[in-house]
């Protein structure tokens, strides 16, 4: 059954209360392009939910603040739409609004994979075999990009007990994860922060936490976490543990 | 030159449409009225710190973040319920604002309405999957722990709530049951449909009137 036109300009609520889904979304949407009193309707009826949505804001648990803050530390963000690079005949305007919602993941995989790529050239040419590390940072962050890009990658962020906050992006299907971590208090003498795969009491090693760059430590790539298991750090003496010899200061479990 | 009365005594008196709202003031300072938002000048500046963000200003964000953690975070909760989800929906949607910053247009609309869409849109996403639903019921016998930052909730922010309480009182209760739980549900409009057993044609003008009625009654323009 085909809408009638005026049918479509009756959606304008149920669309900007995102009551709508499927086919008719898809076909309200593509209407929208060519109906600015739709288009001028729908932007109020938003600005009305906003208000609808500033009556129930409630303060976040003292936790969320440093988490988001540190999250978006490690996240690259998005470049402007530049004329120039869009295709010549433009989407219906209102498609813009659903561009504004790009799925996280991907986006922010690519993203992180291009940082982690900076952050290990630019650790690189510090060495003196230039050549050499280069070539073993690129492997390393082709190795850190196939977990960023894997599709069941999940990021997950806890503070950590000492203070500050450890990031983990877990692949369970490529047995892999990610670790950064900021804000972590300095360690006094030759100490060290060492990561482990906990699973049930038996923890092996999963590498030692790199020397931070400020206050940030660069992606750590551990391999073989198994779905289940926990990430956990603690603090070691200098060139790590084969066992942990103290308590977890942060637990992430791999989902 | 902002119009201004310059002398209070030559103020024209406005009398309250609805004689049960209670205007405070003092003799010599301005009335405080409900009506709509006070001039936006918070929206101004959300949308020129959005343009510092999506520069990579961190400090920029920080300020973002105060703006916008409790809108989004009380939303999430609102729409997903279960606390730990809500958390995640309101990191999601923040960490959103900050990498796609560079895209909000102030054309479209205000700025908070950009970051409340997106919030809006990521807690429904969020209910709509199969596994949040299974989670959802398997958490609804567990009680909530008791909210202890909701008594931190401002002055300001209860007028606010209080303001649009009464906006949704004045709809009919078939507009008002109908976006609400539409909004505040996440639920699509033949799910609203058949939770209150109407024709779904009903429901879409139902939702358009009452949408109508509350953006007039709250003076958005």
């Amino acid at each position: 059954m085909r809408l009638r036109h005026s049918d479509l300009h009756g959606l304008t609520g149920v669309y900007a209360l995102d009551a709508l889904a499927g086919p008719e979304l898809d076909r309200f949407t593509q209407h929208l392009g060519g109906c600015p009193g739709c288009e001028h309707e729908v932007r109020g009826f938003r600005e009305t939910a906003t208000q609808l949505a500033l009556a129930v804001a409630a303060t976040p648990p003292a936790h969320f603040r440093p988490r988001v803050l540190a999250a978006v530390a490690v996240t690259r963000q998005l470049p402007p739409e530049v004329p120039a690079a869009r295709p010549p005949r433009a989407r219906p305007s209102w498609r813009a609004w659903g561009g504004w919602f790009p799925r996280l993941a991907t986006a922010s995989t690519v993203v992180l994979a291009a940082g982690a790529i900076v952050a290990a050239v630019l650790l690189g040419i510090r060495q003196s075999h230039i050549q050499q590390e280069l070539d073993q940072a690129q492997a390393r962050s082709r190795a850190l990009a196939a977990v960023l890009a894997a599709p069941d990658a999940r990021l997950a962020t806890a503070p950590v007990n000492t203070g500050g906050v450890l990031t983990v992006l877990a692949s369970p299907g490529r047995h892999e994860a990610v670790v950064t971590t900021a804000g972590l208090p300095a360690l006094t003498g030759s100490k060290v922060y060492q990561l482990w795969f906990v699973a049930g009491t038996s923890a092996r090693s999963a590498g030692l936490l790199p020397r931070p760059v400020d206050g940030r430590t660069a992606p750590v790539l551990a391999t073989g976490v198994v779905r289940g298991e926990v990430v956990a750090l603690t603090v070691e003496p200098a060139g790590g543990t084969r066992k942990p010899t103290t308590r977890p200061i942060v637990a992430v479990p791999v989902r | 030159m902002p119009r201004r009365q310059s002398a209070p005594h030559r103020r024209p008196i406005r009398l309250p449409e609805d004689s049960e709202e209670v205007i405070m003031s003092t003799p010599d300072g301005p009335a405080f009225q409900p009506g709509p938002r006070p001039a936006d000048g918070r929206e101004e500046d959300l949308a020129r710190l959005l343009a510092r963000v999506a520069r990579g200003d961190e400090r920029a964000f920080e300020a973002v973040y105060e703006q916008l953690a409790r809108p989004v975070y009380g939303l999430a909760r609102k729409v997903v319920r279960d606390p730990a989800q809500s958390e995640e929906v309101a990191q999601e949607v923040l960490l959103e604002v900050w990498r796609t910053a560079s895209r909000f247009d102030a054309t479209r609309g205000s700025a908070l309405t950009w970051a409340m869409t997106i919030a809006h849109r990521r807690a429904i996403d969020r209910v709509r999957s199969v596994s949040a639903a299974t989670q959802r019921e398997q958490k609804a016998g567990a009680a909530e722990p008791p909210d202890a930052e909701a008594v931190e909730d401002t002055v300001a922010a209860r007028l606010e709530a209080e303001r649009v309480r009464r906006c949704l009182d004045s709809l009919t209760e078939l507009q008002r049951e109908s976006v609400t739980l539409a909004y505040y549900g996440g639920y699509t409009y033949p799910q609203v449909a058949a939770l209150l057993g109407t024709a779904l044609t009903a429901i879409k003008t139902r939702i358009r009137d009452g949408l109508i009625r509350l953006r007039d009654c709250l003076g958005v323009s």
